[in-house]
């Protein structure tokens, strides 16, 4: 089996004012190439961090990681050509057409003009933004920016794809819409590395989550895997949900339901 | 085609598609150029000030308009937008050089000083302002100011990379203001106060005005001036450029 993304001890250590702070604390991933792997955890508990350590934007301060095979501290160059990001916020430039940023992107990644053009229409037409390509991002709605920032992720067709909470705040007919797209992504081979915090979304799209709470992975496995555990811990009979697993993995508690996201509070 | 190259045409781009934030650009040094002009030109008459050589006034002011002018680059406020909105960080994961981020806006604002520059002395010659030193002064003139935008315009980026807010990245703009006028602003170095003389010899940018104005109203190269207004940009902008590889490298 080969490893679209290996992390051994992985530390993230910040220094503020009032001393150190260990964001990440040593956490072990190994996510099979061509997978969906699902990173869960309540708001703070270190998945953007470990994000951004895997994508080169923020140093490892102790452990290893390796992504599409290549360390990320040796040669994060080499990482960057082979994989795709789309952060939390679609991170757009509000002031260019769709049509000039994804452009603009395939440029940054080494294509000619001509390459450039081309992949940007298909890409266009692959999150159906073909109608609106020329207008001003800044007017796009945040499901449209979404499948943009997704679209500008793949001009290179990435090994790895990551993808930090792609659906937060959108409504649920968008929500479904980058769904369908992460799955159309994963069945051409990519391997799709997601944070989110809708335990749904990580039921529907993941082929194996891992939990993560102040810092150190609590739990990780596939879930139905979890699910199962969970209910043979039990032992009463009842079926639980990934909620369920989430719930217990943190030690917090129900606080609220609305609509069809649940938040979760210490 | 460089990555700084394909990021200075968005940029570009980008200031075309903002012309609301050219207007105080153009607006404010003209402003200054026409207030401080029209208080003192019946004291400094072309006539009978030897410093003006034969010009009015406007002339001798013009250079502090231009230098007002190219400290209004926009691409650091655009900077931190870009940090606050995400883009930065697509930009960072990107395989190219994280400094040509940096520098594409800055060959945008060079560009853009270009033609402002460029436009300010167009609008100033109906109003009897030459280029004493003729078309190549004119264009070393358009260089210099240029430059000049560059590294101001770099110093405010390394003040949004640092502090990652428009309130500070604004504030230290503010910063130009007391630079700009400890200088021999009104009247020729020589014709300052000496507490004042000594405050402007101090000040770099005192030396870049008196080798703007020596190719506004000198027929001939001031090759000593000229020299030391850009030996002033030289070294600012290697002190920019390397504060900048430094924080663009350390950015987390």
């Amino acid at each position: 089996m080969t490893l679209a993304v290996e992390a051994i001890a992985l530390v993230k250590r910040y220094r503020g004012k009032g001393g150190e702070v260990d964001a990440v604390r040593g956490i072990d991933l190994a996510i099979p190439t061509g997978s969906v792997f699902g990173f869960l955890g309540p708001n703070g508990a270190g998945k953007s961090t470990t994000v951004r350590m895997l994508t080169t934007l923020m140093t490892i301060t102790a452990g290893s990681a390796r992504v599409a095979g290549i360390d990320v501290a040796a040669d994060p160059d080499a990482v960057r050509r082979r994989i795709g990001v789309a952060l939390q916020e679609a991170g757009l430039d509000p002031r260019q057409t769709g049509r000039e940023l994804l452009r603009l992107q395939c440029r940054l990644y080494g294509m000619s003009s001509a390459e450039a053009a081309e992949r940007t229409e298909e890409l266009l037409r692959l999150v159906e933004l073909e109608d609106s390509a020329d207008r001003n991002v800044k007017g796009y709605s945040g499901g449209m920016k979404r499948r943009l920032d997704l679209a500008s992720a793949l001009v290179h067709r990435p090994e790895v794809l990551f993808l930090d909470e792609p659906t937060t705040g959108l409504d649920p007919a968008s929500r479904l819409t980058i769904w369908e797209e992460v799955r159309r992504i994963n069945e051409q081979g990519t391997t799709v590395f997601l944070t989110t915090q809708y335990l749904e979304e990580a039921d529907q799209l993941c082929d194996e989550v891992a939990i993560i709470d102040d810092g150190l992975i609590v739990r990780q496995g596939s879930p139905a895997a979890l699910k199962d555990e969970l209910a043979r811990r039990r032992g009463d009979g009842s079926v639980p949900t990934l909620d369920d697993v989430f719930l217990d993995a943190t030690g917090r508690s129900r606080a609220r339901v609305a609509g069809d996201v649940q938040e979760v509070q210490a | 085609m460089s990555d700084t190259t394909v990021l200075g045409g968005r940029a570009v781009r980008e200031s075309l598609r903002t012309p609301d934030a050219l207007i105080p650009t153009i607006f404010i040094p003209l402003f200054f150029l026409v207030v401080n002009t029209g208080q003192v030109s019946k004291i400094f008459q072309a006539d009978t000030t030897a410093f003006l050589q034969g010009q009015g006034y406007a002339a001798f002011q013009l250079p502090t308009s231009l230098l007002l002018a190219a400290s209004f680059g926009s691409s650091a406020l655009f900077l931190v937008e870009e940090i606050e909105g995400g883009y930065f960080d697509k930009l960072r994961a990107a395989p190219i050089s994280r400094v040509s981020i940096v520098f594409g806006r800055l060959w945008s604002e060079g560009i853009k000083s270009l033609a402002l520059t460029a436009l300010m002395v167009l609008v100033a010659l109906p109003f009897g302002v030459r280029v004493a030193s003729g078309v190549a002064g004119f264009a070393v003139l358009l260089v210099l100011i240029a430059l000049w935008a560059v590294v101001f315009s770099g110093f405010m980026q390394l003040i949004a990379l640092k502090s990652r807010s428009a309130a500070a990245t604004q504030a230290g703009g503010m910063a130009f203001f007391p630079l700009l006028f400890i200088t021999p602003n009104f009247v020729p170095r020589d014709q300052l106060s000496r507490l004042m003389e000594i405050a402007a010899s101090f000040n770099p940018v005192t030396y870049l005005m008196e080798a703007a104005r020596s190719l506004v109203l000198d027929p001939t190269f001031q090759w000593a001036v000229l020299g030391k207004g850009f030996v002033v940009v030289a070294l600012a902008m290697a002190v920019m450029v390397a504060l900048t590889v430094r924080a663009i490298n350390d950015y987390e």
